[in-house]
């Protein structure tokens, strides 16, 4: 081991050079980390391009998402100019072929291959995609006022579902054995009630569509402050936008202050009154976003004017699926003004069926009807 | 559910019991026991998994091997069905050890992951006790004993320490507070039982968790962890996964499914098969008497390999182009 010892002391400041150029490149790379990169390769052979690539793999990346980056990095630093007269050996043993070194390692992973890309769906679209950032910040005065009520007092719950939890309660049908141990043994016997347990209940999460194509931004801003007021109740909540492409906001939306977390939202959708995919959008949700856990068994509320430009049939597919991995599907619609709204649209045709309650938009003008109509469900 | 017996504690003495047994006594297992020697190189690491049927690639070889070789537990990820629990097996196997599984889900809790009484047996012991004889004064140490201990994985893993392998399935599912306990497990490889003393393992066992992504884990976890990200195979490396893990269906045969399930991944699925997928097709078809691909066959063994309706359907439409070449 102390030859590999020796041969990670010379190269030490290039590996550690290596953990910067990751942080550089945006990786959350900690020096705890580094130090177990640097101790992995002592039983390794840190000559070799193959083995300093697999274990600072294993070792600096922890997000399936940064590998690419790591990849990049790796090959920047590594087999750029800068690289590999780090690793020639001083003691005239071959330098390594950076080249073969990673013959397998940066091939093109054949899962990625699978999943069309966001790109690809957007550029089939029929409609021109605008890309431009719409400044969605500029909210009038009375809407920022709105948010501000909201976030104040409104405490809008999702319905809510049973956990495998338990919690003690006198009417619980589980009899809490822990607990009727201890009284037994404190009372000698004597006391025959059998303390309960019942199921603990948690908010189901709630997921917003929301469609931002030119017809419906207006009403998809409202829907995004009301998800920012959800997001501060006991729900858990996900956000996506929709045109021609799905871009998830929850992540943008998680700030404190509702002009700024608006403002981040605005510059991650890119197809701002863009052209419609309802059904595209919807299954790009699916297979990306739905199948995880967390989104099972949740409240989706999808808000579109079911104005589809692609095809009605993969919408329809796509909501039938929507419908069997969700507790509710709710569709709120703008056009839908009154009572003696019939669904005209080929895409509101093929999406009702799947539906289990379609909203008026009227209800848009006070968010909070939206979250009456979400705690009243079941 | 079995109540595995504790090496005998010394029961304290009767004026010690205000005190119940000695909580800071520790009890350091012992890892005298033959076992084969952790692999020395990532290549006998490799050998040692194949003779397991289980082909690692060199960067999966790598992490395990670094994961052993640093004591930090090892954490994969990847498609579901692309061998990440069939991993941690193999390894226990390789390395002569036990495998010690804890198999995630929602609202798991320590209890369920560490230890438990086993309160039914406690409370009847007590009534045995009071009906017998009158109440010894030791009882309550008798009753929180080492014999109504009911051990959990994790409580067994630190008692087996080195020889075991952890494998803590599908880490994903649990919430957020479980993974924080983990965390705190997985860093000293210690277990208080308040009524009995504290459990360490002297050598921590081999940890290997998997998740299937369906949220974020904690940051502080991955970076505790080394990680890999476990890819579809690529169509030559699945036949040899094909030969290794089912010997009887013939090499021809294994080469076709192998590149029929390489284009069904291409489509656009609900849940593209997995390994695990593409090894049952292929007994099924073997088993069937197939040598080649035929189209009657496909059709009654399909649901082997693709388990949802959209799917089926999809492949059905399409199943001129997947058999190609037969």
């Amino acid at each position: 081991m102390t030859d590999a010892d020796d041969g990670v002391t010379r190269v030490l400041p290039a590996l550690a050079g290596f953990g910067r150029e990751l942080r550089a490149a945006g990786l959350p790379v900690g020096t705890g980390q580094v130090l177990s990169f640097c101790q992995g390769l002592a039983h390794l052979d840190p000559t070799d391009l193959r083995d300093i690539y697999w274990s600072g793999r294993a070792c600096l990346v922890s997000r399936h998402d940064d590998l690419a980056a790591y990849d990049n990095a790796f090959a920047h630093y590594f087999l750029g100019d800068a690289g590999p007269r780090h690793l020639v050996p001083s003691d005239g043993s071959p330098p390594v072929d950076a080249h073969q070194a990673r013959p397998d390692a940066l091939a093109p992973a054949t899962g990625s291959e699978r999943r069309p890309d966001a790109e690809s769906v957007g550029q089939s679209a029929s409609e021109v995609e605008l890309l431009r950032d719409k400044d969605f910040a500029d909210c009038d005065p009375d809407e920022l006022a709105a948010i501000g009520r909201l976030m104040a007092g409104l405490v809008i719950a999702t319905p809510k579902r049973k956990t495998r939890r338990t919690e003690r309660s006198r009417k619980g049908v589980r009899p809490d054995l822990r607990r009727a141990l201890r009284t037994q043994v404190r009372r000698g016997g004597a006391d025959l009630r059998i303390p309960r347990r019942r199921a603990r209940v948690r908010a189901r999460p709630l997921v917003l569509l929301l469609d931002v194509s030119g017809s419906m931004s207006s009403y998809s801003r409202a829907l995004l402050q009301f998800a920012y007021a959800v997001a501060r109740g006991p729900s858990r909540v996900e956000v996506f936008c929709f045109g021609t492409r799905l871009t998830r906001v929850s992540g943008a939306l998680a700030r404190r202050d509702p002009d700024e977390a608006l403002r981040r939202a605005a510059e991650t959708v890119v197809d701002w009154q863009g052209g419609t995919r309802i059904g595209e959008s919807m299954r790009e949700y699916l297979r990306t976003w739905a199948w995880r856990g967390g989104f099972r068994g949740g409240v989706v509320v999808v808000c579109s004017d079911g104005l589809e430009r692609g095809d009605p049939d993969v919408l329809a597919a796509a909501m039938a699926r929507l419908s069997r991995l969700a507790h509710r599907v709710i569709w709120v619609n703008p056009l839908k003004a009154g009572p003696e709204y019939a669904p005209a649209t080929r895409g509101m045709r093929a999406a009702l069926p799947h539906v289990d309650l379609l909203v008026s938009g009227h209800n848009l003008a006070n968010l909070a009807g939206l979250g009456a109509v979400l705690e009243a469900l079941d | 559910m079995s109540v595995q017996r504790l090496p005998h504690h010394p029961r304290p003495r009767v004026g010690e019991t205000a005190v119940l047994a000695g909580l800071s006594k520790t009890d350091v297992v012992s890892t005298a026991e033959r076992m084969p020697a952790r692999p020395q190189s990532v290549e006998e690491l490799s050998t040692r998994l194949g003779e397991q049927a289980y082909l690692a690639d060199r960067g999966l070889g790598t992490a395990i091997f670094l994961s052993l070789s640093l004591g930090q537990p090892l954490l994969l990820e990847g498609e579901a069905g692309v061998g990440k629990t069939e991993v941690a097996k193999s390894l226990a196997a390789a390395l002569g050890a036990e495998l010690v599984r804890l198999q995630c889900y929602e609202g798991i809790d320590a209890h369920q992951a560490l230890y438990e009484w086993d309160y039914t047996r406690q409370l009847l012991y007590i009534r045995l006790l009071q009906e017998g004889r009158e109440l010894r004064e030791d009882a309550a140490d008798e009753i929180f004993g080492p014999r109504f201990l009911v051990e959990r994985p994790l409580l067994q893993a630190v008692r087996a320490g080195d020889r075991a392998v952890l494998l803590i399935d599908e880490i994903d599912r649990a919430d957020d507070e479980f993974e924080a306990f983990l965390l705190e497990m997985l860093s000293d490889f210690q277990v208080t039982v308040p009524e009995l003393g504290t459990i360490r393992a002297e050598r921590p066992p081999a940890v290997v968790l998997t998740s299937n992504r369906t949220r974020e884990l904690h940051d502080a976890l991955k970076r505790r962890c080394l990680y890999h990200w476990i890819d579809y195979p690529s169509l030559d490396r699945e036949v040899e996964i094909l030969a290794a893990r089912a010997p009887t269906v013939p090499a021809d045969l294994a080469r076709r499914v192998a590149a029929a399930v390489d284009r069904i991944r291409t489509l656009d699925l609900v849940k593209a098969p997995g390994v695990a997928e593409t090894i049952e097709w292929a007994k099924a078809l073997a088993f069937l008497g197939a040598t080649r691909l035929e189209r009657d066959a496909v059709d009654v063994t399909l649901g082997t390999v693709v388990k949802d309706h959209d799917d089926l359907v999809r492949i059905r439409d399409d199943l001129g182009r997947i058999l190609a070449d037969d």
